[in-house]
């Protein structure tokens, strides 16, 4: 795909290869204190520290699955307690049917806390990725193929706001791209 | 990456100047205390069995805070950690009070002393056996007397069938081979019987065997386990055990720490795979006798790893503790770092779900089953003053105010609130640990007199626990700091100080 096909309304972004880990490492340090927000790394292998290079935030992944936990646990102990206690007392072994009969109901409100955490935990990982899909724009690119083998790549998209068609180019050789390709849709 | 450490930087060490006022404060606290305590049960003789369970109580607490540290250490040697290694030697230092405290369980050794306030089995074992070799003393002629006439009984018998066949003319084959059998089996019969030692020693010992199980039935059942001859082999191997694992390891890593060798790395690591069962046999077993077996007819299979998680949790806590203490007196400034106490907070988090998953298992199959022998451990804890502070203080004071908090991801690396959580955690420690010893304390001592004057809890006794406690405490603290100076704070020349150094999670 070379460059001059891509107009400027079917760009997806650039994909740019860096010699190393290294320079890939303080290159992400310049991109995140140029303010650019969609962008990322790809690299063969995980880069420790880079999650701070990055100027990543925290994931709100665990709101989600605190979510689920809390709905299993309240939706597990209700319908227990509601038909067990308040509906139908069901009586066994002489034991109460009250506020102490609870215990009884831990292990099924344990196991429905534990699924609901974890169907949240991975389907609102892929809700946050946009996962599964079809396909994705950056598998037009070869070089960005390359992340899975020995390439370090960083892709920004076109649709950050400070994104300049000339000028992120630019920026992007200055902090040490190698290789720069244009990624259409 | 900022901050990159390299472990030939720190090769040499740090060493812990003790602070003398606050040994000396541990010191003059624990030693008086002891001194108080030792005093109290010499002048005040009818309170002794009220002292002998808060001694227990005082002991127990800080044992399991020494074991915990032993368990941290070969934990790390068997997995081949890398993590912790900045914080293995307060771990190792953590163990190595063990032998101390238990040198503090000499009191338990001496008959007819705490032995016989805290375990009822002793007295009422030494009693049935004595009334047991009374009967026996007594029966023995009359048994011998009726086993002899057993014996001509069945001899009368052999002679008759054999007369019966003699006076039978010309017997038939059937009939013939119906007499041998019925011969055959009388002789059988009597050869068993005549077989039998009818001296007087083999007497008297069946005599009294089956007499202690007319008195004791439940303690004639044990026999194999509780008894006094046992029971000292089982204290002497405890002691061994988790005294010399705790002291082996230290002793080979501060070796390592001068000389460097990685061989002695290795050989920890070995050395450690081949500890682990020992020292879980020691603990758990520690703790059936010295506190499972305060009720003698009480039983839960879950009893060694409940001990063990409020072990394994508590000492992770007082890690982060002095950690966090030391970072303020100017201590391993920049050997533990914020990803450290992450890494602890999320195995004190770890060890918070453990705990409460063993004691709700342990209360849960109890009460589902509902079967008598077993429930009696709860009844007496749901009993009075037991009941709301079970509820308050265990459910909700030990799990779900910690667990709560752990979750968050931030707590964990801030030293200041962690170790506030991990100060909750100790407190609610002693609570457990009371839960499980103090309860006993009244029906065990008041159950002789009438039911009506039976007691659940002694009145005033709080006090003896107190001093107890302080009195541990301070000896604890004073072993700990001694043991704190007496060596590099870490592991200087291990070979995964710098992984450790520079760990990110």
């Amino acid at each position: 795909m070379s460059d001059s096909s891509v107009s400027s309304k079917n760009l997806f972004g650039y994909v740019a290869e860096f010699a190393n880990a290294t320079d890939l490492y303080h290159a992400a340090e310049k991109m995140r204190d140029g303010g650019f927000r969609r962008w990322d790394v790809h690299t063969p292998y995980p880069v420790h520290g880079m999650d701070h290079a990055m100027g990543l935030g925290k994931s709100w992944l665990s709101a989600i699955v605190l979510g689920g936990g809390v709905t299993g646990f309240s939706i597990a102990l209700f319908m227990q307690f509601f038909t067990q206690v308040a509906l139908y007392p069901t009586i066994v072994q002489d034991k109460p049917t009250n506020l102490f009969t609870v215990p009884a109901f831990f292990p099924v409100t344990f196991e429905l806390t534990i699924l609901l955490s974890g169907f949240a935990t991975v389907f609102g990982l892929l809700g946050i990725m946009m996962l599964p899909r079809w396909n994705h724009p950056l598998f037009n690119s070869k070089l960005f193929s390359k992340f899975s083998d020995d390439g370090f790549i960083m892709v920004i998209e076109a649709r950050d706001p400070k994104f300049k068609r000339e000028r992120t180019r630019e920026f992007l050789e200055e902090i040490g791209a190698e290789k720069i390709e244009e990624v259409a849709y | 990456m900022a901050g990159l450490k390299d472990g030939d930087d720190f090769k040499d060490g740090e060493s812990f100047k003790n602070p003398l006022i606050l040994k000396g404060v541990f010191g003059l606290v624990g030693f008086g205390g002891l001194a108080l305590f030792v005093a109290l049960n010499f002048l005040l003789p009818e309170k002794r069995g009220e002292m002998s369970y808060s001694w227990l109580f005082a002991l127990v607490f800080f044992l399991s805070l020494g074991v915990g540290g032993v368990f941290w250490t070969l934990l790390h040697h068997a997995t081949n950690s890398g993590w912790g290694t900045v914080i293995r030697r307060l771990m190792e230092n953590l163990g190595s009070v063990i032998p101390f405290m238990l040198l503090l369980a000499v009191p338990f050794l001496i008959p007819n002393g705490y032995q016989d306030d805290l375990w009822e089995w002793f007295p009422k074992r030494e009693a049935a056996l004595e009334k047991a070799e009374v009967a026996a003393e007594k029966g023995v002629s009359q048994y011998v007397t009726e086993k002899q006439a057993e014996i001509a009984g069945a001899e009368a018998a052999v002679a008759s069938a054999e007369a019966e066949l003699a006076a039978i003319e010309s017997p038939s084959a059937g009939h013939r081979a119906h007499f041998d059998r019925k011969i055959e089996s009388l002789k059988t019969k009597l050869a068993k019987l005549q077989e039998q030692d009818l001296s007087e020693a083999a007497v008297h010992e069946t005599l009294v065997d089956k007499n202690f199980k007319k008195e004791e039935a439940l303690l004639h059942v044990k026999k194999g386990y509780l008894n006094e001859g046992f029971w000292y082999v089982r204290f002497f191997f405890y002691l061994i055990v988790l005294s010399g694992i705790a002291l082996a390891l230290r002793h080979w890593s501060i070796k390592l720490d001068k000389s460097g060798d990685p061989g002695l790395f290795l050989w920890m690591r070995r050395a450690s795979c081949g500890f682990l069962p020992f020292f879980a046999t020691a603990w758990t077993f520690l703790v059936f006798d010295w506190l499972m077996a305060l009720d003698y007819t009480w039983f839960s299979t879950m009893w060694g790893v409940y001990l063990f998680a409020g072990a394994a949790l508590n000492s992770m806590g007082l890690l982060v503790i002095i950690v966090t203490l030391l970072r303020h007196f100017g201590y391993l400034k920049n050997i533990v770092t914020l990803e450290h106490y992450h890494l602890m907070g999320k195995l004190m988090l770890a060890f918070v779900i453990f705990w409460a998953y063993i004691a709700f298992s342990q209360f849960f199959l109890i009460w589902y089953a509902n079967i008598t022998e077993e429930t009696k451990f709860y009844l007496t804890r749901n009993t009075e003053f037991w009941n709301l502070y079970t509820i308050t203080l265990l459910v909700v004071g030990h799990f779900f105010v910690p667990f709560a908090i752990l979750l968050l991801q931030k707590v964990k690396k801030l030293p200041l609130v962690l170790s506030g959580v991990a100060v909750w955690n100790l407190v609610m420690h002693v609570f457990d640990i009371y839960w499980i010893i103090i309860p006993e304390r009244g029906p065990s001592l008041t159950a002789a007199g009438p039911a009506k004057d039976m007691l659940m809890v002694m009145p005033g006794a709080w006090l003896f626990d107190v001093l107890a406690f302080v009195s541990v405490a301070g000896i604890f603290g004073f072993c700990l700091l001694w043991r704190l100076g007496s060596a590099s704070l870490f592991p200087c020349r291990d070979p995964r100080l710098d992984e450790s150094l520079n760990v990110v999670n």
